[in-house]
């Protein structure tokens, strides 16, 4: 009986939905701030990846309160597990030797990759969260593959809050510098280089370590506690 | 078939959000839910792209000059899509370690036993 | 003048900070929310003067408005930064002593973040910084709610995200749609070319919009979570929850729907919804015997009055509703403040267990019955003045179905009056139990019960320092073609 009231509502809820989709046509153009953004991004921004100028110089903002909201997952997860006892593991079987040197091998190679995918996030595709996710992912094969080996927790404490510390203050220098909050204040440099698109690869190389920080610290939280 | 090809990714994405919301529904295991919340984000999320998509379009990186901006697809959506998947993450965290105290405290993770408050 | 960017950027500074000078010094931690909100209380009653004459429009990163995101300081944006800026700076200095055991640092930075989220949602100018500062919000007061670990906690905290989740993608899908149709996200924008669209397309997300921010703002199907959050919430944060985050809520429903949809014709519905609302949050307190469940069930009943007078949709009505936000604010905050420490001594939650704490605890007490007395509306308090302009308002549009409303919101005082008398009988006339301690408050927790209260008394006196601003708010609100002009030149 409720499942059938549930469907019935969803049939409702689902045609309704549908003749506001009708004014959608999919796959046309709308003209309105996205073709602003193609057509002018790379004069106004500097980069070339036309993501990264929309998510750090025109909308920075939400970016900021996006890793705002990352530091407090992480907080939120280091206070509701406080009390938690760090459970006695029962003796799982040891890796064996190919695993673990396996693992401790590969580590390095996966935090380069992170690392380049971050450092180059206004060239290619990328930037600082998938690079962040990359760098935690290398450190949640170490902590599956040789579990003896742990990372202390407060260096992940102090990585992130650096990390969002730094963005903000590029912010406020910003503001001192020019009257914008978040403005593009270093050279523009030559489109297509490295070290080209102002603030932007700053802001990512911080964001890159404060994410990868965050995520292994949740990682490693929840192995340790649970 | 022309209606299907022009509306597939809608049905999709609205497909996924309805399938979360019923897991939500009927489904008494918290891990469940949880996972069900997850499906609902990947839903809205997959909705969100579409909104920018441009028929035979390219991706907006201009990694050789001379390219022309006016076949790019919308950049605002993705750059939207990149806070949702970052919230819904967060979100997932906090969920799975109140799923740990829950199951610490009452020794199971079924939601119709777990009634302690009652009206 | 400041740039009132700083009412936000320089809280996120102090809470990425806060786990860097833990390292230094362990109970650093517990002074930067009150230093932070000392700030913001400054700045924005330093900005009030020039804000009521034009509002400011502030542009983040330099480029022309509807290609960045702005925030919109108005009058309602800078009122409601003072109301949280003076809440959270109240609520911090009890909570220095107040809170002892736990994870205190991790505390302190969400206690932060909750109201910089706050903040963030009433400032801004664009749809989805509405939606990112929303959820900074809601997911800071998710872990909030299980701070202390207990059974009730969790269970409350875990219904709670889950409810709020949904909500959350609820709105993200309205979003969705509406970028979709108009190709842009600044509140502004969407609001000039909302008018080319037919009615029955905007429907869908008009209802998704008000049912995802209705899960925060505790409107009627949607209030299930609500006594047991605020009931299991350390009392500092039931504080904050009550007096702050659901009315961040309603001003959200207020914004999308006065200012970008414009509907104003849906206001019966709205009327409806906020008798209902109110009509069960005050029979349910009445049946309470746990203290802080039927303070938060009294919260839900205020929401519901607070969303009625917003749907009457006249100058008078926004006023009365903006002037109960005022009141439920300062009113509900120094009634969880003062019931934290009564519990605390009394060592449970019964009202049966706090007879006879007028006599030990005479200055908590009494504050506790100032607030009451503010909520039900009577005379020298700030709720007179407040529940006087929404009868006032409603009486003045001449129609015999809101005669009967007026009625029904009476009804709904009058229960109000029955509960907290009770409440206030247990503790000054019956007799005192023999056991249990029963020391006063220490006096760091009696400064902010004693600023509240003067405040709540203050105004009640002289409510016409605050009807500049209020009236300045509420022709804000409905003036959508005003809004358009502003931003975008």
């Amino acid at each position: 009986m409720r499942n059938l009231i549930g469907i019935v509502l969803i049939l409702i809820v689902a045609s309704g939905v549908f003749l506001c989709l009708d004014n959608i046509p999919f796959g046309a153009s709308r003209e309105n701030v996205g073709d602003f953004y193609n057509s002018s991004g790379v004069k106004q921004t500097g980069a070339v990846n036309m993501v990264t100028s929309v998510v750090l110089n025109y909308r920075g903002f939400d970016t900021l309160g996006e890793v705002t909201i990352l530091f407090i997952a992480s907080l939120g997860l280091g206070a509701v597990l406080s009390t938690v006892k760090t459970s006695s593991r029962e003796e799982t079987t040891p890796s064996s030797l190919i695993l673990s040197t396996g693992c401790r091998f590969l580590f390095p190679f996966i935090l380069l990759f992170g690392t380049y995918t971050f450092l180059h996030g206004h060239l290619t595709p990328g930037g600082g969260f998938q690079g962040g996710a990359i760098i935690a992912s290398g450190f949640l094969l170490r902590y599956l593959g040789c579990p003896a080996k742990r990372t202390n927790p407060s260096l992940f404490v102090a990585l992130e809050s650096t990390g969002g510390l730094v963005f903000t203050l590029i912010g406020l220098l910003g503001l001192t510098l020019s009257g914008f909050f978040l403005f593009n204040f270093l050279p523009k440099g030559e489109a297509n280089t490295l070290f080209s698109a102002g603030i932007i690869p700053v802001i990512y190389i911080a964001i890159g370590f404060k994410v990868g920080a965050e995520l292994a610290g949740i990682i490693d939280g929840l192995i340790v506690k649970s | 078939m022309n209606f299907l090809n022009s509306y597939i990714f809608y049905i999709g994405a609205f497909g996924l959000i309805f399938i979360g919301i019923y897991i939500l529904l009927t489904r008494k295991n918290l891990i469940k839910m949880i996972i069900g919340l997850s499906i609902i984000d990947t839903g809205v999320n997959l909705l969100l792209i579409c909104m920018g998509f441009l028929k035979k379009g390219t991706a907006p990186i201009f990694s050789r000059p001379g390219i022309k901006p006016e076949n790019m697809v919308d950049p605002t959506p993705q750059a939207l899509v990149l806070t949702a998947i970052v919230i819904g993450v967060a979100v997932l965290a906090m969920a799975l370690s109140l799923a740990i105290r829950l199951y610490q405290h009452y020794g199971t993770l079924d939601m119709r036993k777990i009634k302690e408050q009652k009206w | 003048m400041v740039n009132p960017v700083l009412l936000l950027a320089v809280p996120l500074a102090a809470a990425f900070s806060i786990p860097l000078l833990g390292f230094l010094s362990k109970r650093s931690g517990k002074f930067i929310p009150l230093l932070a909100m000392a700030f913001n209380l400054a700045v924005s009653i330093s900005l009030i003067p020039a804000v009521i004459q034009k509002p400011i429009v502030v542009s983040l990163g330099g480029f022309p408005p509807p290609f960045c995101i702005t925030l919109f300081v108005g009058p309602v944006g800078i009122l409601f930064t003072a109301i949280i800026a003076l809440v959270g700076f109240v609520v911090s200095i009890y909570a220095m002593d107040y809170i002892r055991e736990g994870a205190r640092q991790q505390y302190h930075a969400l206690f932060l973040l909750l109201l910089t989220g706050a903040t963030g949602v009433v400032l801004t100018g664009d749809i989805f910084n509405l939606f990112v500062f929303f959820e900074i919000l809601c997911i800071s007061s998710y872990a909030l709610v299980a701070y202390t670990g207990d059974r009730a906690g969790i269970e409350s905290s875990c219904k709670y995200l889950i409810q709020g989740s949904l909500g959350s993608a609820f709105i993200l899908i309205a979003i969705a749609l509406l970028y979709g149709q108009f190709g842009t996200l600044n509140m502004a924008d969407i609001a000039s070319r909302i008018d080319s669209a037919s009615p029955i397309r905007l429907f869908i997300p008009l209802v998704l919009f008000i049912t995802g921010l209705g899960v925060e703002a505790a409107v009627f199907p949607l209030n299930a979570w609500l006594p047991d959050a605020h009931s299991s919430a350390p009392s500092t944060i039931s504080a904050i929850l009550s007096g702050i985050a659901v009315k961040i809520g309603i001003y959200a429903i207020c914004r999308v729907i006065f200012t970008i949809f414009g509907a104003t014709d849906i206001s019966l519905f709205l009327m409806l919804l906020g008798l209902l609302t109110l009509l069960v949050g005050e029979l349910s307190a009445f049946r309470q015997s746990d203290i802080k469940r039927m303070l938060a069930y009294s919260s839900t009943g205020q929401i519901g009055l607070i969303f009625f007078a917003m749907g009457v949709g006249t100058q008078a009505g926004i006023t009365g509703g903006l002037f109960q936000f005022t009141t439920h604010a300062l009113s509900k905050s120094l009634l969880f403040l003062a019931t934290g420490y009564m519990i605390y001594r009394a060592g449970s939650k019964e009202i049966s267990s706090l007879e006879g704490m007028g006599k030990k605890m005479p200055l908590t007490c009494l504050a506790f019955t100032i607030g009451a007395f503010s909520l039900i509306g009577l005379p020298p308090f700030i709720g007179f003045p407040s529940k006087f302009t929404i009868v006032y308002s409603v009486l003045a549009e001449k129609s015999t179905l809101y005669i009967v409303f007026i009625a029904i919101v009476l009804t709904g005082t009058v229960i109000e009056g029955a509960y907290f008398f009770r409440v206030i009988q247990a503790i000054y006339f019956k007799g005192e139990k023999e056991k249990g301690e029963g020391r006063e408050a220490p006096l760091i927790a009696l400064i902010p019960l004693v600023i509240l209260t003067l405040l709540i008394i203050g105004i009640g006196i002289y409510p016409k320092i605050l009807s500049g601003i209020l009236n300045s708010s509420a022709s804000e609100l409905l003036d959508r073609i005003g809004y358009i002009k502003e931003v975008l030149r």
